[in-house]
């Protein structure tokens, strides 16, 4: 009898799973398109093909800001995005992507995985049914497309510009209009003047979406999203599911992912953005210093009234901002200090 | 099971054939073939499951807002009359020219085509107009119903159109699934606004074939189109430039303002509709009550749109979840003779299909199925959303299905044989055929002018 | 049979009176898309809750509008066939569907979307711009509403249905009746 129970649990090991992994952006869009196909080939890989994940694109199943409710509802079991996406539904997500003035990749890494970020995050997404993981970093973006200059405060007044997040408030407190707009409508937008500028992620993928054909001036850096996360979302029951084994390579894979996107970017935002300045002749240029002063002292009046609204976005702002705190006195002495001398 | 996915398809359109509502045949047969498709362990049923993410989808999507904004301006033109009075101003102003009556209607059709994005009611309105008259002046029964129905479709690719705002919605979504596929980290979107200027040198080539064709006609086969006296000694100058003033008012609000690159599509048939209603205002055709009619009429072509779309969505979520994407593709990899083949496959299916659907259920049901692997083979996005404009609006064309025919044959006189009509319409259909091969040879003749505006 | 007369009736009326309030929304659909065009070109403002009322609006009148339009029959129908049946016959084709195509598939998106909306509701759903509507919520009740009134349409189309095929054999009755006595 003993045989018998050890060939069924074998039998409940070999099990092969099909699983559906339903995305925000077009499959195999650069960088955060292709995390998604590389995690599931992993996986695929690590389990021997006991757990295969088929991805479909945004459009293809759900719209990209369906993902969320899809994965939800167990309709898929697994989602790839963006937390600050679900804004509407959890406020305190947005953190989980990135904020204005925060962290960087390296020190939100660190937040989550061991500075108590995740067990937040995990809280927040535990009555939807879901169980977050970090999936994917851009690193620190740069500021975004504009078809004029933008030396003061003054030349935000006015300014139509497609940002989303905390940072589209500060934008809109300074006297400019976010405006709301599809992926797929941004360059047409930008083209004909419906919109002065944009954001989207960085020279890897702003190369990619042409907008240099669309605008002038490209600036720099990404004030309002010094790295944005990139989620993979699983149901919770899917999950639980699953054997030991196969969850424990879900989660492994998903941290490799994490740190995986990363490294792309980083090895080709160097090229790409080369390419920008020399063959597409933009207009490489550096936020003025009193305007990027006026930009982070909004953010602090902007936050602190978001934070008062919403306990939980209470809750993990304290966490995210006292290790921040630390993070940043570290740094100053580690990471600043070492880039300031390696220029020298 | 993937061969399940073409039998669901032959089920569809038999129960299209029945003859119930189109969106709710689409998607009550794909619901009962999933139900199949469960019972027998064929289907994976959380496909179905995101029937309600796919609805809300749709309700927010905002390029197709604009769909209700030019449904709303065509209507109040038509309930302006401005067709009215620029059939009778041009008419007087080409009589004495050869084959003038079917001169002026095809300027008139172009005007209205440019400043309307719907077809249905120019072919009723020029044939309650002009069928009578120009029977009355000898024109052939032949001549003047092809005219009619042919002219009366030119709104259908002379932007703005619906079918191009659909069309662009769906074709950019399969552009960039097509790019990325093939590794092409830059992909270059294409909008509902490129279209639009693609959409201008093929539309003003047709007008201009249809005139040579008149003019032809007149010449080599006088009996068809007989000269016409001088109604007027002077010309009518100032009626003429009254009832051009607000066809010309609109074309420059709504093309002007798309193309300039002021607006986008949407923002500009806002305007347009404003435009349209002070018109309206203008010559005193607008009360309360037409207002009304005006929303409602809105509200109905709108919601039968939207109900379609969202039909097609449940029919691609249960193709999808057979497998039928993949037949697709491997159909597509076996064919011999590349990118040509698929062509010319793809757009006889359409052609056919054209028979029986409507443009807006081949817009939502078969486009997003063959675009994407057609762009993937490298053909421009802009280009193939042209051609498919063209060959819709020649099925729309083509006997005995056509629906131009069927509003033509709703108003022409009972004296008229419907025999007549299709007779009529088949010289046109071979003039857009013309139309689609200099597309195919020229496809500059596309490109050239999105690409002047949008990428300079 | 008096059931069906005051049923088809009360339902038709209450769908058509619904339907046509909703259409006003188009014309303020117009106005307001010229105006946010306006405002930003000529004087540099914007708000994105104000284009936001413009989509809500747009859902709307499709959402809601969709059982009116069934009323008048402005769905479009495949009718190579359907044009030359005899009054019966289509009368019969539309039982056929009511029972088989629009029930199901009203009942279905009905009963998918009811935890979909619950949740957004529990959450009272924001938008996820920055200066959006509070209201996703209720843009998303409009799923659960749109099957609903399909349904209480189709339940006076059928109604009407089974009306006029019992008018129809009465008179084809009377017809024999006739013919018998003649
Ligand atoms: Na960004
Ligand atoms: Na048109």
């Amino acid at each position: 009898s003993k045989e018998k129970t050890e060939s069924g649990q074998s039998q409940k090991a070999q099990k092969t799973y099909q699983w559906k992994m339903v995305t925000s952006w077009p499959k195999n869009f650069p960088g955060i398109g292709v995390a998604p196909e590389r995690f599931a080939k992993n996986v695929e890989a690590m389990s021997n093909g006991r757990l295969k994940i088929k991805i479909f694109g945004a459009g293809e199943l759900v719209a990209g800001l369906e993902v969320f409710d899809a994965v939800s509802s167990g309709s898929a079991e697994m989602g790839h995005s963006a937390a600050y996406y679900w804004k509407g539904k959890i406020p305190a997500a947005q953190f989980f992507t990135g904020i204005p003035f925060g962290m960087n990749a390296q020190e939100t890494n660190g937040w989550l995985h061991y500075g108590g970020g995740m067990k937040l995050w995990e809280e927040l997404y535990e009555p939807f049914n879901l169980i977050p993981m970090a999936a994917g970093n851009t690193g620190v973006q740069l500021a975004g497309w504009f078809k004029k200059e933008i030396n003061s405060v003054d030349d935000l007044k006015g300014l139509k510009m497609r940002i989303p997040g905390l940072g589209g408030e500060v934008l809109k407190e300074l006297g400019g209009i976010p405006v709301a707009l599809a992926g797929g409508d941004l360059f047409a937008s930008l083209q004909s003047g419906a919109i002065d500028a944009t954001e989207w992620v960085g020279p890897y993928n702003d190369l990619a979406f042409g907008f240099y054909q669309a605008a002038d001036y490209y600036y720099y850096s990404g004030w309002h999203e010094p790295s944005a996360v990139l989620e993979l979302i699983v149901n919770k029951k899917a999950f639980e599911s699953l054997p030991k084994d196969l969850q424990m390579i879900v989660k492994v894979a998903a941290r490799a992912s994490n740190q995986d996107m990363l490294d792309e970017y980083t090895a080709r935002n160097n090229d790409a953005l080369k390419q920008l300045v020399e063959q597409h002749n933009v207009k490489l240029k550096k936020f003025d210093d009193e305007l990027i002063r006026t930009l982070k002292k909004t953010m602090q009046a902007v936050i602190e009234k978001e934070v008062a609204k919403d306990p939980q976005m209470k809750k993990v702002w304290d966490s995210y901002s006292d290790f921040q705190k630390k993070a940043v006195e570290y740094h100053r002495i580690s990471e600043m200090e070492y880039y300031l001398n390696r220029d020298k | 099971m993937e061969w399940l996915a073409l039998i669901m398809f032959l089920f569809v359109c038999l129960i299209l054939l029945l003859g119930y509502p189109v969106a709710f045949s689409l998607a009550g047969a794909s619901l009962i073939f999933a139900g199949l498709g469960i019972a027998i362990g064929a289907f994976d049923d959380s496909f179905i499951h995101l029937l309600p993410n796919r609805i809300y989808g749709v309700m927010i999507n905002p390029t197709l807002m604009a769909v209700p904004l030019f449904v709303f301006m065509g209507v109040v033109l038509e309930k302006s009359q401005v067709a009215e009075r620029l059939l009778d101003a041009m008419a007087q102003a080409f009589s004495g020219v050869k084959a003038g009556l079917g001169i002026s209607i095809t300027l008139v059709g172009m005007l209205l085509a440019a400043s309307t994005g719907i077809v249905g009611a120019t072919v009723v309105t020029m044939g309650l107009l002009s069928l009578p008259a120009m029977l009355k002046h000898g024109y052939s029964a032949q001549y003047s119903s092809g005219i009619i129905a042919a002219t009366g479709t030119l709104g259908q690719i002379i932007p703005p159109s619906i079918a191009l705002v659909l069309l662009g919605d769906v074709i950019s979504s399969a552009y960039q699934q097509a790019q990325l596929k093939q590794g092409i980290f830059n992909p270059e979107p294409v909008s509902v606004g490129e279209l639009f200027a693609g959409a201008v040198i093929p539309g003003l080539i047709l007008v201009l074939l249809y005139m040579l064709y008149s003019f032809g006609l007149a010449t080599f086969k006088p009996a068809s189109i007989p000269e016409m006296d001088k109604t007027q000694s002077r010309f009518p100058l100032k009626s003429l430039l009254s009832a051009l003033l607000p066809p010309l008012v609109l074309i420059v609000l709504v093309l002007g303002s798309i193309l300039a690159g002021f607006a986008t599509p949407t923002e500009a048939a806002g305007v347009g509709a404003t435009g349209a209603l002070l018109i309206a205002a203008l010559h005193r055709k607008l009360s309360l009550k037409t207002l009304q009619e005006i929303c409602v009429s809105t509200l109905h072509v709108t919601a039968m749109v939207f109900m379609i779309l969202i039909g097609a969505s449940l029919f691609s979520l249960v193709f999808r979840g057979f497998g039928g994407e993949e037949l697709i593709h491997q159909f597509f990899a076996n064919l011999p003779g590349g990118v040509i083949t698929a062509t010319l496959i793809v757009m006889l299916i359409m052609f056919l299909l054209g028979f029986i659907l409507d443009f807006i259920e081949i817009t939502f049901v078969v486009v997003p199925l063959v675009a994407p692997v057609l762009l993937a083979m490298g053909l421009d996005p802009v280009w193939l959303g042209i051609m498919i404009a063209v060959n819709l609006q020649t099925s729309f064309l083509t006997p005995p299905f056509g629906f131009a025919l069927f509003y033509l044959r709703g108003v022409a006189p009972d004296s008229l044989p419907t025999r007549a009509i299709y007779q009529g319409v088949i010289p046109f259909i071979f003039l857009q055929l013309v139309l689609m091969a200099m597309m195919a040879y020229w496809p500059i003749l596309t490109t050239w002018l999105p690409d002047t505006i949008y990428k300079s | 049979m008096k059931l069906l007369v005051v049923l088809e009736r009360h339902l038709q009326a209450l769908i058509r009176v619904l339907g046509q309030s909703i259409a006003w929304l188009t014309f303020i659909m117009v106005i307001l898309t010229c105006l946010i065009v306006l405002l930003r070109y000529g004087f540099n403002l914007g708000w994105i809750w104000l284009q936001e009322l413009v989509l809500y609006m747009h859902a709307a009148v499709f959402m809601l509008g969709v059982s009116y339009a069934f009323q008048k029959d402005q769905h479009v129908r495949v009718d190579i066939f359907y044009r030359s049946f005899s009054a019966k016959t289509k009368h019969l084709v539309n039982l056929f569907g009511h029972i088989f195509l629009l029930f199901p598939v009203s009942i279905l998106i009905l009963w998918f979307s009811w935890d979909y909306v619950a949740m957004s509701w529990h959450i009272k759903e924001s938008s996820p711009e920055t200066g959006g509507l509070p209201f996703v919520y209720l843009l998303k009740s409009l799923v659960p509403m749109m099957s609903l009134l399909l349904m209480i349409q189709g339940v006076a189309s059928f109604s009407g249905c089974i009306l006029a095929l019992y008018r129809i054999k009465h008179e084809t009755n009377d017809k024999e009746d006739k013919a018998w006595n003649g």
